[in-house]
Order: structure tokens, then C-alpha cells, then sequence
């Protein structure tokens, strides 16, 4: 039982350093030679003199990293986390390849405890539900068989040896400890205001993708692909039916310097095209990561409102964009109108510059070719509308889309993709549109934003990632307010894509319970505390009755059901309790069961024969052996008192089942009895 | 208020308190403390970051807290204790208590369950009243009892001193699973420990019939075997009889043990008198000692001495069972700081008085404890 315990114990630091390894990684220089080390404490414990000798090691070990640890807490800017974390494993160590009393067991768990709250630190991913399963099981086992040996020992009688049934009856029990953790983890209130915490930094900080400028400078490489989620989007209302050529919106840009977009807050229309856009509403709820450029929500054009869910507050700007407050995660709500105006709503729109429309107008200086260009398109469009397909039509099907930067900062200008390269990045169409349509006379802007994502059939959910990343057109339409223009040629930028393949699958798979993990364990509070809350309540509400019986199915509450599916488990489980508690026991069942086989083959039954005297009846018979036997086990153990070993069970077993055989071959006729 | 209100309404708070007192209880072991002290700051932590992984990890705490009363409810509900307590025992002795456990349930085996004398009556209003100079009562640990199975544990007790100690139940108490908590439960199972003062000082044998006088307690003259007369017999043991005279072929042939009867030991008759007054306890348990011990010297000459303590009187008969009596009266009797000079049952002449106090009057033998020389 000792050596079992030990070799486990080692087992609950491995299980320990697993799940700190999960979200840390192997940042602590110390977490290879642990691992390393608690690996060979399962398989080996060096003896007494050994251990005498390496103890003052661990000692002088442990005091320099303790003085480590001190030193980089109170050196300005020092960050004692890790130096911590490589004295924690030091300490898991040691004790591991100690031999263990009473309270090494206790300092022994409490160490595991600690790195296991340590990775709770580093938000690890989904593999830490499955190694916090392990690390219960493991943990309890450990415990228990650590207390019997330790019990065993001060009394000085021998430990109980480990049986397999009995590790897996004690493993089996910490399922408790899982449901109560489940459940402390699903009911206990949210009430956190962090007053003392520190803020949760953002771990995945976007660099390539999503940016909060729009800048045509860049040159002399190629954009990269960066496959990073920065977004998961889910529909509760169903998904729109065609998921292809989302515009998740994010930011807008009015002013244009022929390098760089920036905004220009002052002069913005303020419009609401939500409510005079036709089509139905719909609903997005957003699980975003935090952006390393901006603060954005994203969300389908148009937006009517914006809800949080976790701690951030929204904040809608004068140009329609939504950015936030707040230092969590952003996950958030948005309803958004599902329609756009018809065509003809719009080309009977007229051009009107009103004074804060004029920002939108802004031009840098432009080269003649380009204002050529622009009337060019403006002459054969007749109404507003027509003119801006046109430009848009012009780009889609003219030019090229490539990811490569131009080679030189000369070359990467407007003037240069419009007339000599003619290939960009959506940056370079959605400029170009934005001040084509300028140099004719209509207001416009750039925005940023992503396009499409990638369709999670197993979560059901829309992913966006960094490579989704896009730049388009809005153009201003009075009465209609910003309506969305693309001009960047189709099946370039990504659009909705499923995994494919098995190995796409899994990945979709993957990033479901990725997802899920993040959605349900590592960003559950009070909002969905009571959501959950409300779904479990839903079955029995008054709305919930009447809903139903609108459907036409019965509105009786489930109350009633509940209660008599309660009261019938109660019932079944008193009828067993009582069953068990007047069962014979595992020796009584036996020889009954020997006295019913040979009762069928014509001897007495067990009411009208002592014990004994059956025994004596059956002598000479095949079998009578084992029927002898059967009964001196049965009356030592129910009138003697004693108890049988575990061979015993087994020659019990064996003989019985002997004696019943004996029993049927007599029935038979093959044997006659007596 | 009256004596007669006091008493009861002490009557009706002692069937509150046995009403209230709980049918188990828990006692935190160091570590357990530690756990539970551990579980407050996790929680404290939990709600100030809002780390849901926190909430995870303060259920897995609670839960192991919740899985240590659960199974240690488990491991000491439906056990059954038989207890088997010797006849008596003598004081300065060590002896078992066996106890036999019956598990009933039919499936949950019962892990780490130790068991103890109940210290204190349940219906107790003082409960260390109950505790003082009583024999040290061990504790018997049964490491695994199957569902359904039976095992014999047994706990060393020793006495220190004579009496008569009542038992009022057993405590069964576990650490299972985690060693955290203790939980324990009380078991009514009424019995008495019966604890005989020593008998083995060396006394010389009382004279009777006209030899009176004061004897010495021990001395040159304190063996038993010089004025037995002549070899008469064998007879079966009896206790109190000396183990020297024990004859060994003959025990080993029958295989009870057997003695050799002396001519003298049947011929003397007399009273054994024990003053319970004594000016102190150490006094008093001597002169208690005394009598014992002559008794053991009455019945290995085989005489037969009868005794009166108090107000019990055993009167001369033979028989181990006689003796046997007598140790009871001298177990339980009860000493005094002050009272009346004890009366001699029947002629002075042939009554043995052991005193602590001095005097002697008419008795035959006077033994008198405490003092230095003999008077």
C-alpha cells in the first residue's frame, strides 16, 4: 500500500505539472528537470542513505531559490512568478522522492494544489479540464490509500494490500468531488468586482490582420497568412442564409493624406440606417479576442444596438463605430437589420453635400490621370448609384488582387496600382473606390473590418481569423445614411469555407471544444450563470406552459411529473435498500443456491435439512465433496463467526459451482443419488 | 426553589442536552484544519480575480470535504460491537477488551474504523466525573471490515487502581477516507469493569483461637507455607491459591490445573475485618490491599475466612467462587475519612482486624496499616 501511494503520489505531481505546462508552458527553466524528476520518483525511491545525503542539497536548493524568488519581488519591475514557480517544483520534487509521513503526504498535496492554481493563472486551454478530471481521481486515490497505510501504520497492524476493486470503488468516488466542483462552478454567484486583482492581460495579441489605420505605404515583402482566431460568432436566431460576404464591420476612416487613413470625428453625419433600411433583424452574439490596435466591436452593417455580456462597456461612436471600455474579453450582443435599400430606392437618391457631410468628401492631392479616371466613370452613370457601381464594377473586374507589397515606397501609391501595377491588396480597392468616388462628388469613407470566416458545423458557430481581415467601401446616401460597397475582386479576399477533410474536421472539432471551453468554463460569469439559470427554470414557467399549449401540446406543469419521477426513484431505491440490507450474504447465496440445485435432483429442501445434516445425506454421491465443503464454509462463517479469505471465496466459488454441476448431472439421471 | 424543583428541573435539562447532543461528531485533525483554512482563502481568492478556473478548483476542495463526511458516515453506519469483558481484573494489570464487529451493510466495507470506551456516561450532566482514575482504556483499530463480515479487535486496558467502573458504551470514530476529520459516533452498551485491589503483599497468616496479638505485614515470618501441616491431598484450583503449590504432573495429566491440600488448610475459621476509615487515600488503599492479601493466604491455606467491609459481610465459606465475592466487596467499598470503629461479626477471638486507624480492642489479630513497627 506504501509503495503504491508513493508511486502515485509521484503520478499527482506529474498530473500537477501537466496542467501547469497546459497553460504556461515551458516557460519556468525549472519545469523539464521536474518533469523529469517526477518521472523517475514513480518508478523509483532511493533508499535511506541516499536520500540522508541529497536532503542537504534539496535544502540549499530550495533556500536559493526562495532568495531568488524574494529578490525579484522586491527588485522594481522584477516579476516573482516564475522564480516562484521553480521553487514550488523544487519543493514537489523533493517531497516526491522523500519517503512520506503523515505531514509530507499533507505538504505533498498542498504543493500539487499550487501549481495546479498556478495554471488556473495562464488561462489554459481545454486540455486542463481533462487533466483536472485526472488530477481528482488521482489525487483522491492518493489520499485515501496514503491515510489507510498511514492509520495501519500507528496501530501497528499490516496495511489492507492494495486490490484492484478498491482503487477503482475510491477512484470511482471522486466523481463526487467532480459534481460538487461542477457545481460550485455552475451556482456559485459571480459576485467578483476584481478589487484587488490585477486586470487578465489579453493573451493573444493580433499582429497581423485587423489593423485601426489604413496605411498604403507599406512595401518590399508580402503579407503572411496569420490563421489566428480573432473572433467566433454565433446566430441565435439561426444563421443568415447566405453566409458568404459578411461585413463584419469594425472601424470607418474620412480623411485621406495619399499614404494614410485617419479619422476626423467633427463633421460626421450622425444617421441612424437601421430604421429606415427594410429586411427583418438579426442576431449575433460575438466571443472576440482583444485587439492589439483598437477596442472595436464588430458587427453587421447596419447596427441597431450593441449588448455586453462580459465586462466591457460598449460605446457607439458619432460615425456608427462601436468601440468599448473594459479589460475582459469582449463578448457581446448585436442585432443588426438583415436587408439593404433596393436598387431603385437608391438611384433616386440625389447627391447632396450638407455641411457635415463635407469631411467625407476630402481629397489628397491627386495626380490629373486619376481625376481623368474618376470622370471618366462619373460621365456614363446617370444617377448617383450608377456611378458608384460603376467605379466598383471598374475595380472588381480591371484589376487584380495579390497579397505582394509593391517592391518600392514609390511605387506604393494609388497613382501607381491605379495606372502601372494594377494588383493590390483590398487597401489599395477600397482606397481607390473611396477617392474615385470623391473626385466625382460623393461622400465616402474606408472602413475596416473582416469578411466571411470560416463555418464550425460541430459548434455552430461562424470563426473569423486575422486572415479574414478586409477593407471596404461605404458611401453616403442621404436618407439612407452609409450604405456598403466591395470593390475588391471576388474569391480573393476569404469568404465562408468549412473544414474539409479529416484532418479539417478534427480541427473544426477542436476549435469547437476550444470554444466551448472558453465560453462555458473560462469566461462563465453572472450572465450566464443566469441563463442557465432561466433554461433550467424555462420547463416549468408560466410562459413556457403557455407557449406550448399555443402549440397545441398539453400545458399541464411538469411540476407534478417531477415530483412523481422523484418520489418513484425514492421508492426504487428504499425497495433496493431493503432488498440489500435482508440479502444473504455472498456465503449464505451460495450454498443456497447448492441446496436448490440438489433439492431440483430430488433431496430435501433447506427447510426441511440442517445444514449438516445435508452434507451427510449426500455422501457418496459425485460431488459430495464439494457440497461438504460448501457447508463447512457456509456454518463456520454464519454460526462460527468467522470470515473467509479471499482464497477461501474462491475455493467457496469453485466448489459450489462444483456442487451445482454434481447437482444437475444427478438430476439428469446420469447420477443416481444416494 | 426546593430540592425537589432543582432535581427536576436538572431532569428536564438533561433531557434537553441528551435530546441536542448530536449522534455524531466531527473533529478536525491538523490537516483537515489546514484544508479547511486553505478552502477559505481559495474562495476569498476566487470571488476578488473571478478566475473561473478558481471556482473549479474551490468545488474540487469542497467536494473533498463533502466526500470525507460522506464516507465517513458510510464507514461507521451499520456496524454492530459485542463486547467481551474478563470476569474482573486485577489492579496493576494489563488486560484486553475484546470487541467483536458485525459490518451489516451489505455493500460499503468499513475502512479505518477505531474503537473506545465511552469516558463518559451518555445521560452524563458532568461527564469528567465519570473519567477520574479510571482505567487506561487503549483503543482497537480495525483497518478493513468487509460488507457483511465480522472481526474480533481487541484494546489493552490498565487498571491502576481498584473499583468498580462503569461502562456506558463504546466510541466509534474514523478518519476515512482523507485522515481530515474525525468522525465519531457513541454506541449505548452498558457493562462494568471490575478491577480487584492487589492481593500480593506479603502478609504473615492470621492467629486464631487465644494466639492474639499485632502482626507484621511482611518479614522474615511472612511466608504462607510454614504452618500448613501435613500434605492431605490434591484438589482442583481455586483462585487464590498459591501457584507454588501447584502439582504439575497432575495438571499436566488432566489439563486443568491442580494444588496439593495441606492438613491445615481446612482446619481455621475466622472473620476478616477492614476498617473503612482511613486518614488518607494511600492509607486507605493499603489497608484494602491488606485484606485482599489475606484473603489470598486464607484461601491458599485453605482457610476459611470470611470478610466484612462496610456494610457488606461475606461470611466463612469456601470456594473460589467465595473468594472471588469477596474481591468484588473489596473492589467496590467504599473508604472514609471519618466514622465508627468497625464491630466484630462474631467472637473478637476469631475475627482479623486491618485498620488504618490504631486500636484493636478484643480482636483476635490486629493488622494495622501505616504503621512503622508493630505496637
Amino acid at each position: 500500500m506504501s509503495d503504491l501511494h508513493r508511486r502515485l503520489g509521484a503520478l499527482l505531481g506529474l498530473i500537477a505539472l501537466t496542467a501547469f505546462v497546459s497553460g504556461a508552458g515551458l516557460d519556468a527553466p525549472a519545469v523539464v528537470p521536474a518533469g523529469i524528476a517526477l518521472l523517475l520518483a514513480v518508478f523509483f525511491q532511493p533508499g535511506q542513505r541516499l536520500a540522508e545525503r541529497v536532503e542537504p542539497l534539496w535544502q540549499i536548493a530550495a533556500i536559493g531559490l526562495a532568495l531568488r524568488a524574494t529578490f525579484h519581488a522586491v527588485s522594481p519591475g522584477g516579476d516573482p512568478v516564475l522564480p516562484m514557480v521553480d521553487l514550488l517544483l523544487l519543493l514537489l520534487c523533493a517531497e516526491s522522492l522523500r519517503k512520506r509521513d503523515g505531514t509530507g503526504d499533507a505538504r505533498h498535496f498542498a504543493l500539487t494544489f499550487a501549481l495546479l492554481i498556478a495554471s488556473a493563472a495562464y488561462r489554459p486551454g481545454p486540455l486542463f479540464g481533462v487533466i483536472f478530471i485526472a488530477y481528482v481521481v488521482c489525487a483522491t486515490v492518493v489520499l485515501v490509500t496514503g491515510h489507510l497505510a498511514r492509520e495501519a501504520h500507528s496501530y501497528h497492524v499490516a496495511a489492507p494490500p492494495p486490490q484492484r476493486a478498491f482503487l477503482l470503488r475510491v477512484a470511482a468516488l471522486s466523481s463526487v468531488v467532480l459534481a460538487v466542483s461542477a457545481v460550485v462552478f455552475l451556482f456559485f454567484p459571480r459576485l467578483s468586482e476584481g478589487w484587488a486583482a490585477r486586470p487578465t492581460p489579453p493573451v493573444a495579441r493580433a499582429v497581423v490582420g485587423f489593423s485601426d489605420r489604413v496605411s498604403l505605404g507599406s512595401h518590399g515583402t508580402r503579407i503572411e497568412a496569420n490563421p489566428e482566431i480573432v473572433m467566433r460568432i454565433e446566430f441565435p436566431g439561426g444563421p443568415p442564409r447566405s453566409l458568404r460576404g459578411l461585413h463584419w464591420r469594425g472601424r470607418s476612416y474620412n480623411r485621406f493624406d495619399g499614404v494614410n487613413w485617419s479619422r476626423v470625428e467633427h463633421g460626421m453625419p450622425r444617421v441612424s440606417e437601421a430604421q429606415a433600411w427594410p429586411g427583418g433583424i438579426v442576431e449575433q452574439v460575438v466571443y472576440a479576442r482583444p485587439l492589439a490596435e483598437a477596442n472595436v466591436l464588430f458587427g453587421l452593417h447596419p447596427v441597431i444596438d450593441v449588448t455586453a455580456i462580459s465586462r466591457i462597456r460598449p460605446v457607439r461612436l458619432r460615425s456608427g463605430d462601436f468601440v468599448y471600455t473594459g479589460e475582459s474579453d469582449p463578448a457581446y450582443r448585436v442585432r443588426s437589420r438583415t436587408g439593404m435599400p433596393a436598387p431603385e430606392q437608391l438611384r433616386a437618391v440625389e447627391r447632396e453635400h450638407t455641411p457635415d457631410i463635407i469631411a467625407n468628401l476630402q481629397l489628397p492631392a491627386v495626380t490629373a490621370r486619376m481625376m481623368r479616371l474618376a470622370d471618366s466613370l462619373r460621365t456614363s452613370a446617370p444617377t448617383m448609384y450608377d456611378h458608384v457601381v460603376a467605379v466598383e464594377r471598374y475595380l472588381k473586374t480591371q484589376f487584380d488582387y495579390t497579397l505582394d507589397l509593391p517592391s518600392t515606397r514609390r511605387e506604393a501609391t494609388l497613382d501607381h496600382f491605379l495606372f502601372v501595377r494594377r494588383a493590390g491588396h483590398c487597401e489599395y480597392f477600397s482606397t481607390a473606390m473611396a477617392i474615385l468616388l470623391r473626385a466625382g462628388g460623393v461622400a465616402t469613407r474606408n472602413v475596416n473590418g473582416f469578411l466571411g470566416g470560416e463555418w464550425n458545423e460541430f459548434g455552430q458557430y461562424l470563426t473569423v481569423t486575422q486572415n479574414n481581415a478586409h477593407s471596404w467601401v461605404e458611401v453616403f446616401f442621404p436618407g439612407y445614411g452609409w450604405v456598403t460597397f466591395d470593390p475588391t475582386p471576388p474569391g480573393a479576399a476569404a469568404t465562408i469555407a468549412a473544414g474539409a477533410g479529416s484532418l479539417g474536421r478534427l480541427r473544426m472539432m477542436l476549435d469547437g471544444m476550444n470554444h466551448r471551453w472558453g465560453k462555458w468554463i473560462l469566461d462563465y460569469d453572472l450572465g450566464s450563470q443566469t441563463q442557465l439559470l432561466q433554461r433550467l427554470a424555462q420547463p416549468f414557467s408560466d410562459q413556457d406552459r403557455t407557449a406550448r399549449a399555443a402549440a397545441g401540446r398539453n400545458g399541464v406543469s411538469r411540476w407534478p411529473l417531477l415530483m412523481a419521477v422523484a418520489l418513484a426513484v425514492l421508492l426504487l431505491l428504499s425497495v433496493r435498500r431493503h432488498r440489500s440490507r435482508t440479502a444473504p450474504s455472498a456465503v449464505s447465496r451460495a450454498y443456497l443456491t447448492v441446496r436448490r440445485a440438489w433439492q431440483r435432483a430430488g433431496y430435501p429442501p433447506a427447510e426441511a435439512l440442517p445444514p449438516l445434516a445435508f452434507a451427510a445425506s449426500v455422501t457418496g454421491a459425485p460431488g459430495a465433496d464439494a457440497v461438504r465443503r460448501v457447508v463447512e464454509l457456509y456454518t463456520a462463517v454464519r454460526f462460527g463467526s468467522a470470515q473467509l479469505s479471499a482464497a477461501e471465496h474462491s475455493e467457496l466459488r469453485a466448489a459450489a459451482a462444483a456442487a451445482r454441476r454434481a447437482a444437475r448431472q444427478s438430476a439428469r439421471g446420469s447420477v443416481v443419488p444416494g | 426553589m426546593s430540592m425537589a424543583n432543582s432535581a427536576a428541573l436538572r431532569r428536564r435539562l438533561l433531557r434537553v442536552r441528551l435530546f441536542l447532543r448530536p449522534p455524531r461528531r466531527l473533529r478536525m485533525r491538523r490537516p483537515g484544519a489546514v484544508l479547511v483554512a486553505g478552502t477559505f482563502v481559495l474562495g476569498l481568492a476566487t470571488l476578488n480575480t473571478g478566475n473561473n478556473l478558481l471556482y473549479l478548483l474551490l468545488g474540487s476542495l469542497l467536494g473533498t470535504i463533502a466526500l470525507s463526511g460522506w464516507l465517513s458516515e458510510q464507514a461507521l453506519r451499520g456496524l454492530q460491537v459485542r463486547r467481551s469483558l474478563p470476569r474482573a481484573v486485577r489492579a496493576g494489570s494489563h488486560v484486553r477488551i475484546e470487541y467483536l464487529l458485525h459490518n451489516r451493510k451489505p455493500r460499503w466495507p468499513g475502512h479505518g474504523v477505531r474503537v473506545r470506551e465511552l469516558h463518559a456516561p451518555l445521560d452524563s450532566a458532568s461527564p469528567h466525573a465519570a473519567t477520574a482514575g479510571r482505567p487506561d482504556f487503549g483503543s482497537a483499530f480495525v483497518p478493513v471490515l468487509e460488507a457483511g463480515g465480522q472481526c474480533r479487535v481487541h484494546a489493552d486496558v490498565t487498571a491502576d487502581r481498584r473499583g468498580v467502573f462503569p461502562l456506558h458504551g463504546l466510541t466509534l470514530s474514523t478518519g476515512f477516507p482523507f485522515g481530515l476529520f474525525d468522525k465519531e459516533r457513541d454506541i449505548a452498551l452498558p457493562g462494568a469493569l471490575i478491577v480487584w485491589p492487589r492481593a500480593d503483599r506479603a502478609v504473615q497468616p492470621p492467629r486464631v483461637s487465644g494466639r492474639r496479638g499485632v502482626r507484621r505485614l511482611s518479614g522474615a515470618g511472612a511466608a504462607t507455607g510454614g504452618e500448613r501441616g501435613d500434605y492431605q491431598g490434591l484438589r482442583e484450583y481455586r483462585a487464590g491459591d498459591d501457584p507454588r503449590d501447584l502439582h504439575w504432573r497432575s495438571t499436566a495429566r488432566r489439563g486443568e490445573p491442580i494444588i496439593r491440600q495441606y492438613e491445615r488448610d481446612a482446619t481455621e475459621e475466622y472473620w476478616i475485618v477492614l476498617d473503612t476509615v482511613a486518614p488518607t487515600a494511600a492509607l486507605s488503599e493499603e489497608a484494602v490491599e491488606v485484606a485482599a492479601s489475606l484473603l489470598s493466604v486464607a484461601a491458599a491455606r485453605g482457610d476459611r475466612a470470611g470478610l466484612v467491609a462496610g456494610s457488606a459481610r461475606l461470611p466463612p465459606l469456601d470456594g473460589g467462587p467465595r473468594l472471588e465475592a469477596a474481591f468484588d466487596v473489596l473492589a467496590a467499598v467504599e473508604m472514609r475519612r471519618h466514622g465508627p470503629a468497625p464491630h466484630p461479626p462474631a467472637d473478637p477471638g476469631s475475627c482479623v482486624l486491618v485498620t488504618a486507624r490504631g486500636g484493636g480492642g478484643n480482636w483476635g489479630d490486629v493488622y494495622p496499616v501505616g504503621a512503622q513497627e508493630p505496637r
